[in-house]
């Protein structure tokens, strides 16, 4: 575990060292949370608890091109190759890096949180409850940049990685429901994790957990497979990495 | 120390090492020399655990590799081609982080100590990723020595370096001679020549002729290092 912790502690400092992680990850979902509230849109996804949550997504899938860009750059660099020949065990790679994004995520659940407040959202149980199940929730997030990263070479990686940010912007229902458009659209929105994650978190912030459960079967279906296809390429990478 | 029996590694239908026999000594210091896909750095990354051979054993201090490879990870160390340090840590940092991996008990006292080796101390605080060639060279090395590792592998240490980097990098390796045993590949004959106990060629995927300096010149009939070597490695069409 000491191992594990060393490497994600230096996981978080070249992730927090630069500046753009701060900027895509906190700054703009705060921006959008607050500008999109200035304009009182008369559309139930943008009254404050449910953007909050769509919000908060959002945030994640900057998670996921950092982690993606984070993998592929150690690659790159041969680090890992450096690694390999050291004591470090596979599984200690992958758990650094789910770790390393941790306080990311928490901090970025906590500032929205906070700012929704400031906007209108009433402080209620739900929300510390939410900050929990954020955590669990952007570990998919964390699963789906360890597998970009293991896939693509470190100058794809932003490229690559910025598609599940498009994707969880127009498939999660954070800015509009995916029945207003139907047919193959709302199709591909049913079929992608991303509007679950959303539906799970509306749910616990609004204490409505009618269709939650159906959301979290959804969601840990998607979250196992994509964590063992993660830890899977992720070894595969560092063998050919090895030739 | 180290020995390899009948070492092959094939890579779909190329034979990148044949046959490799090979011993080295405790302390020595020796090198691999070869002209481009001769087989150094495959035969490094079989030695270091980086890669599967395709058949063949290799013993380290009389331990199959291929039995206890993370037994053997703690005695050795390596530093890649590339210089394989991570860009946003300081030079400090990133000694902390390597030491961290090796779990070294007083890891302060063992980071300050390669710091004041590798006069690193002017530029312990600056990230990793602004340093020059050289600097990154000598952290590379600095970071292969966190463990006090009794095996060192050294793939082309001052490759792109200048001159006076690249001398005062052999001064370094200098002094961990007869400490730890290296095993060090390169393209510059000078710096074979020099730092070396031992040279072994390597052609076309096989160790064509081994020992000192002196012996290989004997041995090719050539008046120096470097002609000698053109004539081994190219089996006198040269």
């Amino acid at each position: 575990m000491k191992r594990t912790l060393n490497f994600a502690s230096r996981n978080i400092k070249e992730l927090i060292r630069d500046p753009l992680s701060s900027i895509f990850a906190l700054v703009l979902p705060l921006f959008l949370l607050w500008i999109f509230q200035q304009f009182k849109i008369p559309n139930e996804a943008y009254i404050i608890s449910n953007f909050t949550p769509g919000i908060i997504v959002f945030g994640f899938s900057f998670i996921t091109m950092f982690t993606a860009v984070l993998v592929s750059k150690d690659r790159s660099s041969s680090l890992l190759l450096r690694l390999s020949a050291s004591p470090m065990k596979s599984y200690e790679y992958v758990l650094g890096y789910f770790l390393s994004s941790m306080p990311i995520v928490v901090i970025q659940i906590v500032l929205f949180i906070l700012l929704a407040m400031i906007l209108g959202l009433n402080f209620s149980v739900n929300l510390l409850l939410a900050l929990l199940v954020g955590v669990v929730v952007s570990l998919l997030f964390i699963a789906f940049g360890i597998l970009l990263g293991s896939l693509v070479g470190d100058k794809s990686a932003p490229g690559v990685a910025s598609v599940i940010v498009q994707l969880v912007a127009f498939t999660s229902g954070m800015w509009f429901s995916s029945d207003m458009v139907g047919g193959f659209f709302a199709t591909l929105c049913n079929a992608l994790p991303f509007k679950y994650c959303v539906d799970i978190l509306k749910g616990i912030i609004n204490g409505n957990y009618d269709n939650i459960l159906l959301a979290f079967i959804v969601f840990f279906a998607y979250l196992i497979v994509v964590t063992l296809l993660s830890v899977i390429f992720f070894n595969k990478s560092l063998k050919s990495d090895k030739k | 120390m180290i020995k390899t029996v009948n070492l092959c590694k094939n890579f779909k239908d190329k034979k990148a090492v044949i046959d490799l026999n090979l011993e080295i000594k405790k302390g020595e210091l020796f090198s691999l020399l070869g002209v481009n896909g001769a087989g150094k750095t495959t035969t490094i990354k079989m030695l270091s655990t980086l890669s599967n051979p395709s058949s063949g054993d290799i013993f380290i201090k009389g331990e199959n590799l291929k039995e206890n490879p993370n037994k053997i990870k703690r005695i050795m160390n390596l530093s890649p081609q590339e210089t394989a340090i991570a860009p946003n840590l300081t030079v400090k940092e990133n000694l902390l982080f390597m030491a961290g991996v090796y779990q070294i008990k007083d890891k302060t006292l063992k980071v300050n100590k390669l710091l004041n080796t590798f006069k690193l101390e002017e530029i312990q605080n600056k990230k990793a990723g602004i340093l020059s060639g050289g600097q990154k060279r000598k952290l590379s090395i600095a970071l292969a020595l966190t463990n006090d590792p009794e095996i060192l592998f050294l793939d082309e240490p001052t490759l792109g370096l200048d001159v006076l980097s690249r001398r005062e990098l052999w001064k370094t390796i200098e002094e961990l001679k007869g400490k730890t045993t290296i095993i060090l590949t390169t393209h510059y004959l000078e710096e074979a020549e020099s730092l070396s106990d031992r040279i072994g060629i390597m052609v076309n995927g096989k160790l064509s002729s081994v020992g000192t300096a002196k012996e290989l010149i004997a041995l090719s009939g050539e008046k120096d290092f470097e002609n000698a070597f053109v004539k081994i490695a190219t089996g006198g069409e040269l």
